[in-house]
């Protein structure tokens, strides 16, 4: 042991550092990045509330002990939920499916009649049941509801039985398995990543070993170059979509509603995007490292804010905006409503326009990279 | 005779640097022209004008007659300084993918690159990645790349740099034998005794053409003895006015 030559060597460390900032600037910035993040969507205070619909059918007679109206006011105390009246149930449900309202609530004709006659009731909230966090945001909400109910019953003096709150999703249901949401989302997470790093890096060494330049002095356009690239990583990328899905659906389980095709024809979308992306950002790493930096700058916002774990309809409105920037974001929905709600293109088809731009942008974007590497 | 290459008041910058300051230089086909200039002189920053990678900022340039360019590109083979070569890759396949990114056909590309395996002696190394090659094998593969268009120009930026005289003498037996064969070549160094070997050296210093001609004619018009010092000699009475 030589503490001089220790210290030459932990020195000389801490000089590279200097030179390279932007290292640094990661350390520094990533994490506390992380953890604004983390600490907003963990926490409850600035969520936007969800929209739900409310029918109110309760025959009871105007009273003070009309359950209906006191479900209503408490509903209305619930920062969570923000109350908007449909006149029947089929309004209602077809709110939630159309995405108007995150849910539905039916108050039955004899809710006050049957638990002041003391028997059961139940309350029915209709959810979409693809997006297991927003359909828990709304369940939630009308459970904290209900015992504000019973507290409000009690001090009018009705004791109240057991009303339970009935969980009606639209699509899935009951057959699927936590796995079965989280899937589309492996599935265009596994996607980006390695598709972007894979590029990224081949584009890189591309660059640093000279052939970038060999390719550029060739007849080769912009276009070929990056043609050639997307066609090579596409049919690269699709392979890897294919193995992850045929694993998630003979080998664990994972049901796929909606076309297959389409959910391919999402993640070809993706992939296009993601391989341009991986081009244009490789012009702005020197090195292997610079681009796995790259890594958590893309990817945390997606994943923070892309709807994976934490509902979209929530964040506060600039973020919500923010994500509809992200491709990750529409590739989740889209291939969540396909996988888990069965739905056919028309019902996708604003969200695969959006991947598309991504793409194009991109492709745009890899264009312009490139032109600085020929006069 | 046609010009292979034209060049006339050729300048660019790169920030405060000027790489070419006004550079003229006229290289008729078939000739075996050598560019000879300290580091920085502007040689790598001329060829790259001629491969059409960079515009210039001022000045005018013609390869073959035609501004550089893809259009004339097919026609160029351009050779960079350390080994341009996708290392995972064997020398075949590398071969034949710059070959049909040049145009040629995959039968044409691959009966091409059994032919420079040859003629660069890398016979039996064919399917061997480049990664496992000694640095001589790769600076041979690389100029192999460079040739497989059967390219009527061929721009060798510093192809001797960090190769051992036995491998030095051999390549410069293939550039003496593609010469032989018609294709102009344009070759930058800094080695004095390879300039030696050339029809004709231009002397380059800080951008510009300071001297052109045969190298006796050059040693002979400066009354020295090497080129090397024939190379001091014009320069500083260049920049004696």
């Amino acid at each position: 042991m030589n503490g001089r030559r220790i210290l030459a060597i932990a020195g000389r460390i801490l000089r590279q550092f200097r030179h390279d900032p932007r290292s640094v600037a990661l350390i520094l910035v990533v994490p506390v990045l992380v953890m604004a993040l983390v600490g907003y969507l963990v926490g409850d205070s600035g969520k936007e509330p969800l929209p739900v619909a409310f029918v109110n059918q309760d025959a009871a007679p105007a009273g003070p002990i009309s359950i209906g109206s006191i479900l209503e006011g408490a509903l209305e105390r619930q920062t969570g939920v923000e109350m908007r009246d449909a006149p029947d149930a089929q309004e209602a449900e077809r709110a939630v499916r159309d995405g108007e309202t995150a849910g539905a609530i039916v108050v039955p004709a004899d809710l006050t009649a049957s638990l002041l006659a003391g028997e059961p009731a139940q309350i029915r909230v209709i959810v979409g049941g693809i997006e297991p966090g927003l359909d828990d945001r709304v369940v939630g909400a009308v459970r904290m509801a209900m015992i504000d109910v019973v507290a409000v019953a009690a001090e009018r003096g009705a004791t109240l039985p057991q009303v339970s709150v009935e969980r009606m999703p639209l699509a899935g249901g009951v057959r699927l398995s936590t796995l079965d949401y989280f899937a589309p989302a492996l599935v265009v997470v596994f996607g980006f990543l390695f598709t972007f790093m894979l590029t990224s890096v081949a584009f890189l060494r591309e660059r640093s070993t000279g052939t970038l330049e060999r390719l550029m002095a060739s007849p080769a356009s912009r276009l070929d170059l990056l043609l050639g690239y997307l066609l090579g990583f596409i049919g690269f990328a699709m392979v890897q979509a294919l193995v992850i899905l045929g694993y998630a659906v003979w080998v664990i389980g994972v049901h796929i509603a909606g076309p297959t095709w389409l959910v391919l024809l999402t993640l070809l979308i993706l992939v296009v995007g993601v391989v341009n992306l991986g081009i244009a950002l490789s012009f702005y790493a020197r090195n292997e490292l610079q681009v796995v930096q790259f890594i958590p700058l893309i990817f945390v916002p997606q994943i923070f804010l892309g709807g994976l774990f934490w509902p979209v309809q929530t964040l506060w409105p600039p973020l919500r905006l923010l994500s509809q920037v992200f491709p990750v974001t529409h590739a989740v929905v889209t291939l969540r409503e396909v996988m888990v709600g069965g739905a056919a293109v028309a019902a996708v088809a604003e969200r695969l326009l959006a991947l598309l731009a991504f793409a194009v942008a991109m492709l745009l974007l890899g264009l312009l990279a490139l032109r600085s590497q020929r006069a | 005779m046609a010009l292979a290459i034209e060049a006339s008041g050729l300048v660019r910058t790169f920030g405060p640097l000027r790489a070419l300051d006004g550079l003229d230089l006229e290289v008729a086909e078939g000739e075996l022209i050598g560019l000879v200039g300290p580091n920085g002189a502007g040689k790598t920053t001329f060829i790259r004008v001629l491969a059409g990678l960079l515009r210039p900022d001022a000045g005018i340039a013609r390869v073959l007659g035609e501004p550089p360019g893809r259009a004339v590109s097919a026609s160029i083979g351009y050779m960079t300084q350390s080994p341009a070569l996708y290392e995972d890759l064997p020398v075949r396949d590398n071969l034949v993918f710059f070959g049909r990114l040049f145009g040629l056909s995959t039968a044409d590309a691959r009966s091409r690159a059994e032919e420079l395996a040859e003629l660069v002696s890398l016979e039996g190394k064919e399917r061997s990645p480049v990664r496992t090659l000694s640095g001589g094998m790769r600076q041979r593969t690389n100029l192999a790349c460079a040739m497989v268009h059967h390219p009527r120009l061929l721009l060798l930026d510093e192809p001797t740099v960090g190769v051992d005289p036995v491998l030095r003498m051999r390549l410069w037996d293939h550039f003496r034998f593609m010469n032989d064969e018609g294709i102009t070549i344009l070759i930058t160094t800094h080695v004095m005794d390879e300039a030696e070997r050339c029809g004709r050296v231009a002397f380059l210093s800080d951008g510009r053409t300071i001297a052109s001609g045969p190298p006796a004619a050059l040693r002979e018009r400066a009354g020295a003895p090497t080129l090397e010092e024939a190379f001091l000699a014009l320069r500083d009475s260049v920049q004696e006015p």
